[in-house]
């Protein structure tokens, strides 16, 4: 890819290249658009960096990871599972880029810096929100309310999902709608038999399917079908899940209007108060510390949502002393996240002469079922879970007692089958979860950092003590043993579904952006990541901001064009 | 790992698209030279887990994960593992008491034996690892298993082993699949996970 610029205007310039910045730069390219991606990290090659078929044994730790360089320079990265030995190269470095929290508040901000950004290491779930999610500010209160429905997101979903390529299996569920999907992945014989189980004691009422994800199950779009080698989160050769950089920065590429500049910290969109419109962006080059001036006649921001209003907070201005587009007042405000670590598990007799073949990367998922199918008067809102089966490894070794040739041949046959579910809660969106600028703090390259300030609330935590006592049940009405409920609440930002802090509305002075993702106070500024969420639904978010990102562009093209930009 | 033995794990699983494929080819080529760059250079002998105490470890580990039709712990180099884990990997608290260990169990070997534990016999060995494993069941069944010695010298045996060319290819190991089954017969011998 081309890697310096060929000239000093852009019709765009895309901020970030991860999720929502490559299918920014696809769609606008494809439109006829000159774009200028901006990465702030480095360039990823493929064939250099990715490393999931790397055996364990050419590993130093063997997959045990790189416990003092985790605590030097990632001891926050470290608290996700993917940063490990091979992939925490795609983690951030903790110290170049450090971030406060307000006391007793503690946040995990998972970040990745690199061109594809954390579109390499995500789970790959990719559900649909629906008019539940969208109608539900509305109709409880809280937050405001979703400038759009469904019916103007749903061809942008078909959109997406068709280029990705999303394995799944149709449900025909109003509350988790039905998509373009590959063939979808199997289920193991006790994810089946628990399935059958929870649909017997809750007839229609509760659903378990296979896990909708970007993974593909047939070579689809020039890209190969899974080989199930299972560690996704370290990158794939055959590019067979969904990334930028495995589908939507090629396709930019390929129309010859992409420029990608890596190693581009952007400090600040440029306003330029004559025209009361955004003129470009400043950039601190990650290298060399030289600083930069691009100039676009649009500017998308797709640098994550914490890093987007971060952006906005920090470009300041006579006509905007608290940060970019922020007339309102409610940039940063209104920070969500999903609940996580809060469960079941079991143990299942049976099915001794069978075993899973290959790394299925995908689990199983039941659909929302609280305050859908079954009314609560506890707390707002709903909680879908995750999961998956799987027999016992050698490692069950490690808590045996024996030793000697019998004990290395037990360890050599798979273990029992056990299966674990887990709630994601929705969030409910409240004011006073938030990140501003942090005083006196700033990163490697000069550039104010955040102070976040999160906590869970009442309605959060009263969900995850019933998602407990439901997923319990669940597994004892699909016939398991031995079951054991976990509750251990992690800190907000840890399920690294952080969004928010510039959401869409219907008001100018009540949100940031408007139906179109687009800045309230400058007409060409458009932020589309997830910053832009204005409800957080309980669904992994990342497959709508594809959608969004992607609607948006097309948005902009025609709004040019039209010469309202 | 050789270029031609990564080619070999994954061609059995991807060899229907390699056939038509000279992209596919390329890439294993590439994926090939890539892991060989990343083969770390040959350990430097530790200063903390000195010959001694290696050999001692090696002979538990043998016991542990013994040589069957398979190779055992010792051929699948338990050393190389800990050394990287002695070396760089366990803090000063979990150190000492696994090295002060690896020197105990030769004190004691000497003491009841007359000889090192590596140059005990078989039995004698297995005598003393039953012993460590007994006193480790207790530990464990009152929650304390954590920070045992021979739990230490178990787990690092068991990854050591299980992770190593010899262990995977004992447990059927392969890179990929060509069709993810999720209910297949135990039988199958691509079956283990």
């Amino acid at each position: 890819m081309n890697i310096r610029p060929k000239r000093d205007e852009y019709d765009v310039i895309v901020v970030g290249s991860g999720m929502s910045g490559g299918w920014a730069a696809k769609e606008l390219c494809e439109l006829g658009a000159s774009v200028l991606v901006l990465e702030a990290g480095p360039m990823i090659v493929p064939e250099r960096d990715y490393g999931e078929h790397l055996p364990p044994h050419e590993m130093t730790y063997r997959g045990w990871n790189d416990r003092k360089a985790l605590a030097a320079e990632q001891p926050v990265q470290r608290d996700c599972y993917a940063c490990d030995e091979v992939a925490r190269k795609f983690f951030v470095n903790d110290i170049e880029n450090p971030y406060t929290t307000d006391p007793d508040k503690p946040f995990s901000w998972i970040r990745g810096r690199q061109v594809g950004g954390r579109s390499i290491m995500w789970a790959r779930q990719s559900y649909r929100l629906s008019d539940l999610d969208f109608e539900a500010n509305l109709k409880d209160g809280n937050g405001v309310d979703w400038p759009l429905r469904y019916a103007e997101l749903a061809p942008w979903y078909d959109h997406v999902e068709a280029f990705a390529g999303i394995s799944g299996r149709a449900e025909g569920l109003p509350q988790l709608p039905d998509g373009v999907f590959l063939p979808p992945m199997e289920m193991s014989c006790v994810e089946a038999q628990v399935r059958d189980g929870i649909a017997r004691a809750y007839g229609d009422d509760r659903r378990m399917t296979i896990g909708r994800t970007a993974v593909l199950t047939v070579d689809h779009e020039g890209r190969r079908a899974c080989h199930y080698c299972g560690p996704c989160h370290r990158g794939c050769i055959t590019r067979s899940y969904f990334s930028s950089i495995n589908a939507t920065l090629p396709a930019a590429e390929a129309t010859g209007r992409l420029v990608l500049r890596p190693n581009s910290v952007v400090a600040e969109v440029l306003w330029d108060p004559r025209s009361s419109r955004v003129s470009g962006v400043r950039v601190v080059d990650a290298e060399s510390h030289d600083e930069l001036e691009f100039t676009g006649r649009t500017v998308f921001l797709a640098a994550s949502a914490l890093e987007s209003t971060r952006l906005l907070l920090n470009s300041k201005s006579s006509d905007f002393p608290d940060g970019l587009a922020n007339s309102s007042g409610v940039l940063g405000k209104y920070l969500m996240d999903h609940t996580m670590g809060v469960g079941a598990h079991a143990s299942f007799d049976g099915y001794e002469d069978r075993v899973i073949r290959g790394r299925r990367p995908n689990g199983i998922y039941i659909a929302r079922f609280a305050n859908v199918t079954e009314p609560r008067s506890d707390f707002l809102r709903g909680y879908g879970y995750q999961g998956s089966a799987s027999r016992a490894g050698w490692w069950r070794g490690e808590s045996m007692t024996g030793f000697g040739a019998d004990f290395k041949n037990e360890l050599l046959s798979p273990g029992p089958w056990s299966f674990g579910i887990e709630g994601f809660g929705e969030c409910l969106p409240r004011e006073e979860n938030h990140v501003r600028l942090d005083p006196e703090q700033v990163d490697k390259w000069g550039i104010p950092t955040l102070r976040i300030s999160c906590a869970w609330g009442d309605n959060e935590r009263a969900m995850m003590r019933q998602a407990a006592e439901d997923a319990a049940e669940m597994l004892e009405a699909g016939g398991g043993r031995d079951i054991s409920i976990d509750y251990q609440l992690l800190p907000p930002g840890l399920t690294i579904h952080e969004m928010g802090t510039a959401r869409m509305g219907r008001d100018p002075a009540t949100s940031v952006l408007n139906a179109h993702n687009q800045a309230w106070d400058a007409p060409n500024l458009f932020v589309v990541d997830g910053a832009c969420m204005t409800s957080s639904a309980c669904q992994n978010p990342s497959l709508t901001y594809m959608a969004l990102a992607a609607r948006a562009s097309h948005y902009a093209v025609d709004a040019s064009r039209r010469g309202e930009l | 790992m050789e270029r031609r033995r990564a080619v070999q794990l994954l061609g059995g699983a991807l060899s229907a698209p390699l056939a038509t494929s000279s992209e596919a080819l390329a890439e294993l080529l590439t994926f090939g030279a890539r892991v060989r760059a990343s083969v770390p250079a040959d350990q430097a002998p530790s200063d903390l887990l000195t010959p001694t105490r290696a050999r001692a470890l090696e002979a538990m580990a043998e016991i542990v994960i013994p040589r069957t039709d398979t190779p055992g712990a010792e051929a699948a180099g338990v050393t190389e593992f800990v050394t990287a884990l002695v070396d760089g990997w366990l803090d000063d608290a979990e150190r000492e008491p696994f090295l002060a260990g690896l020197d105990d169990v030769d004190v004691q070997a000497v003491d009841r034996f007359g000889a090192v534990f590596a140059e005990c016999s078989d039995e004698e060995r297995s005598i003393m690892i039953a012993e460590f494993d007994d006193d480790l069941a207790r530990r464990r069944s009152e929650g304390r298993a954590s920070g045992h010695f021979f739990h230490d010298v178990k787990r690092f045996t068991l990854t050591a082993y299980f992770t190593s060319e010899a262990g995977l290819a004992a447990l059927g190991h392969r890179i990929a699949v060509r069709r993810f089954e999720g209910c297949a017969p135990l039988s199958n011998p691509e079956g283990c996970p």
